[in-house]
């Protein structure tokens, strides 16, 4: 369903994504781990066509995001960490100025709203102006937006961000649900329990490269480490030794 | 005072900071700003130079005249430097995304006060002093005035400074302590506009044309009278005036008294605007986070009627159309721009009906079709204004929103497209009724009126395509004020793009009508060298209008495509 093929992107002389190769399933709840720039955010951007890789090939459901970019971006939701709308909109409007740039036609598309609207909470909203609404509500109508024209592949950037318990505990459900349905969420996160509770596959980024990839089990064998949970394999992956020294630094 | 120190090195490092980036674009920002200022300075100096210099030849009333424009000049500055500082004092003591961080800081009252105090009096009054400085110095060079005159001045500035700086700052502290602060910055960007606009059409609608009519000059004796009146001697800039006034014009004014005047209400200013500043700044504050943002109405007739007007386009160009219009009619930062250009079109017309065409010495016919010519040049920048206030910043608008437009399947080159065409048929309904209106007003021929609306409607297309090429190609997505993306470089190089493109037109055209009226005037046919010569300037021009219409949208799609956000 996705695959980035040696995938590189350099701003100036910085390499900010290192030649990276992936591959995710359908029907795989997909995590992108890794430090604050690592690359997560740049990687996720190529992949919604928002910045040009310097090289490689990033292919989602068979379509070559370079050669095809439209046939791409048709069959991928993308959410961004932050949510910019526009202010002006009301949510519903909104909702069908996303189903007018997908050619969806207005006929189903009403009842997909309010379908969308119900399940994130947004119901009671979706008349008022997008600048009254609070960080939460914003990343949840982004959210509904992103599912608007039934993709076949999230890409989402911190899914949690703003987000309250109920919030979460709605967006973990909602990707598992998608996902057994044969689809795909690429999601990237610094949340260590979510991405042990909800994805098949994990993957962590360090300093642009590809550190370690796999399911728990594969990760828990690369790290060496002998705990169950998520946390110490990450930071013995990406270097816990310095975590340790800032804890013992924050005591003084 | 270390608390001040801080605040303001923050802001000075910041400034540092982002004058490092983009070398090469913004020395070339710079290069064209400081041209087009200094030639503004030279031009103001020039002119009062010149005005000042006619005044001193003039006995009895030319001194008179000099002082009492020396007070319109002050009382103008004073307005000016007291609005600047409302609006500058509402962005820094409210909001400003700094205050959240600085507010929840141990930094008392006061520190928070004279830092961004002076932040406010740097920000607000610098481009008055440039401005101000060359009309000062013709008066010094008109009047001879020795270093004294120049001491006194930065001596009579600085408490003016802070005067209306201190005024500003209460002003808006009352205002937000009344109504909720971002409710606020739409009826004062609004009240002003509105205000600038009526003195505008006030002074227009006075025609000060009149002045110059020789059946008035019994009124002199009168006119010496009023003259000799001060503004009023209760505000600073008169005590400004009356404090230069024994340098320039041997007033027996005074010096000391209103030099110590000025200084001792100045700090008196400043100490009171501390003083109103601890009592009510955090409550003022406080009520200003809980303040929503103001709701428009959203009628659904207009939705209706928008709908079935945009139902014969594609899905994605209405999506695009409909959200541009709605945002644009919710989003009250843009109207004062309107109320603005409107005002301008209104004054243009007015002057086409008062034009005294019958009194001139020329012949009616070739007056009018001289004019209507010229007219045609005008009427064209009055449109590249108005495609520089709203066609320059159509993808610009897009704001950190333009992550939705460019990961969704909408091609570029169809999104610049539908702006286009929305900003051609805004732009060439008021260039007709311009161009139409002002010809029938000036009783022009058939043979002009149709000439200037076919170019003008031809012109059209290059400024629309200027403004949407240029504004895609110079993007400024993160602005904070959307009458900053017009201001910028980019708005820059669209006037002069626009200006030249539209002169280039015109001087091509100048020829082939001056032949057509000359054989209409002569009553001769033209010459087979003559047609043939029409014929190439027009074809010139023709291919003109093509590159300016087909060049900067391609430069515009093909930025806007490879563009990383």
């Amino acid at each position: 369903m996705i695959q980035l093929i040696d995938l590189s992107k350099r701003f100036g002389n910085f390499i900010a994504v290192d030649s990276i190769t992936l591959k995710v399933d359908p029907g795989e709840v997909f995590g992108f781990l890794g430090p604050n720039g690592a690359g997560k955010t740049t990687t996720i951007k190529m992949m919604a066509g928002l910045i040009k890789p310097t090289s490689g090939r990033i292919i989602i459901n068979g379509w070559d995001l370079a050669e095809h970019p439209n046939r791409a971006k048709e069959v991928v939701g993308f959410i961004p960490d932050r949510p910019f709308l526009y202010e002006k909109l009301t949510a519903l409007e909104f909702l069908r100025f996303i189903a007018g740039l997908y050619n969806l036609s207005s006929n189903g598309v009403e009842g997909r709203m309010h379908y969308l609207f119900k399940l994130f909470g947004l119901t009671d909203w979706q008349n008022e102006l997008i600048e009254s609404f609070s960080h939460g509500m914003k990343q949840r109508l982004v959210m509904a937006s992103a599912f608007i024209h039934q993709p076949t592949v999230i890409i989402v950037d911190e899914p949690m961000v703003g987000l309250d318990p109920k919030g979460a505990k709605l967006v973990k459900e909602v990707f598992r649900e998608f996902c057994n349905e044969g689809r795909t969420v690429f999601m990237s996160t610094h949340t260590l329990e979510i991405a042990e509770e909800v994805c098949d596959r994990i993957a962590i980024i360090q300093e642009g490269k590809i550190i370690a990839v796999g399911n728990m089990k594969e990760l828990r064998e690369k790290a060496g480490s002998e705990g169950k949970k998520l946390e110490p394999i990450f930071f013995k992956l990406t270097g816990g030794e310095e975590v340790k020294k800032v804890v013992e630094a924050l005591r003084f | 005072m270390r608390e001040i120190i801080i605040l303001l090195t923050a802001k000075i490092l910041s400034y540092k900071n982002s004058s490092k980036q983009e070398d090469t674009k913004r020395l070339l920002r710079f290069a064209v700003f400081f041209t087009i200022g200094v030639l503004f300075w030279c031009g103001t100096f020039l002119i009062f130079f010149r005005v000042l210099s006619y005044f001193s030849s003039i006995e009895v009333i030319g001194s008179l005249l000099a002082s009492k424009l020396l007070s319109m000049v002050f009382l103008t500055f004073f307005s000016l430097l007291i609005f600047s500082n409302v609006i500058t004092a509402l962005s820094n003591y409210f909001l400003s995304d700094d205050l959240q961080l600085l507010n929840s800081l141990p930094m008392s009252l006061g520190s928070l006060y004279t830092g961004r105090f002076i932040e406010n009096i740097v920000n607000s009054s610098w481009t008055v002093l440039f401005f101000s400085f060359p009309v000062f110095l013709a008066y010094g060079l008109v009047y001879s005035a020795s270093l004294f005159y120049y001491l006194t001045l930065i001596g009579v500035f600085i408490p003016f400074l802070l005067i209306s700086a201190a005024m500003g700052t209460v002003l808006i502290l009352i205002l937000v302590y009344i109504f909720p602060a971002r409710r606020l910055k739409d009826i004062i960007l609004i009240a002003s506009i509105l205000l600038v606009m009526g003195v505008f059409l006030f002074i227009r609608f006075l025609q000060p044309e009149r002045l110059v009519d020789p059946e008035r000059f019994y009124l002199v004796m009168d006119y010496i009278t009023d003259l000799k009146v001060p503004t009023s001697p209760l505000i600073p800039s008169q005590w400004a005036t009356n404090a230069l006034s024994p340098f320039l014009f041997g007033h027996p004014e005074d010096l000391q008294f209103f030099i110590l005047l000025l200084w001792s209400t100045g700090l008196a200013f400043v100490v009171i605007g501390e003083w109103v500043f601890e009592r009510i700044y955090y409550d003022a504050w406080s009520k200003a986070q809980e303040a929503k943002s103001a709701k428009l109405s959203r009628s659904k007739m207009v939705t209706r009627l928008l709908e079935a007007l945009l139902k014969p386009f594609s899905s994605q160009i209405r999506a695009v159309v409909l959200k541009d219009i709605r945002t644009f009619l919710r989003d009250t930062n843009q109207w004062p721009q309107l109320f603005l250009i409107g005002a301008l079109i209104i004054i243009y017309i007015y002057n086409f009906s008062v034009l005294p065409l019958e009194k001139s010495p020329m012949p009616t016919f070739y007056l009018q079709n001289l004019l209507s010519f010229i007219n045609l040049g005008l009427a064209s920048f009055v449109i590249s204004a108005l495609a520089v206030r709203f066609t320059f910043p159509s993808i610009s608008l897009e704001g950190k929103s333009f992550w939705i437009l460019k990961s969704s399947p909408l091609e570029v080159r169809r999104l610049v497209w539908s702006k286009f065409w929305v900003s051609f048929f805004c732009l060439v309904i008021p260039a007709e009724i311009l161009i139409i209106t002002t010809n029938v007003l000036m009783n022009a021929t058939h043979f002009m009126i149709w000439l200037s609306a076919i170019t003008i409607g031809c012109m059209t297309f290059g400024i629309t395509s200027l403004g949407i090429g240029l504004g895609t190609y110079f993007p400024r997505f993160k602005v904070e004020n959307v009458s900053q993306i017009a201001t910028g470089f980019g708005g820059m190089m669209y006037m002069i793009a626009a200006v030249s493109f539209i002169s280039l037109v015109v001087i091509l055209e100048a020829r082939p009508v001056y032949l057509f009226f000359m054989s209409k005037l002569r009553n001769l046919p033209l010459t087979g060298g003559e047609l043939m010569e029409i014929f190439m300037l027009l074809f010139i021009a023709l291919v003109l209008n093509i590159l300016a219409f087909i060049l900067p949208m391609k430069l515009g799609i093909k930025k806007l495509s490879s563009l990383e956000v």
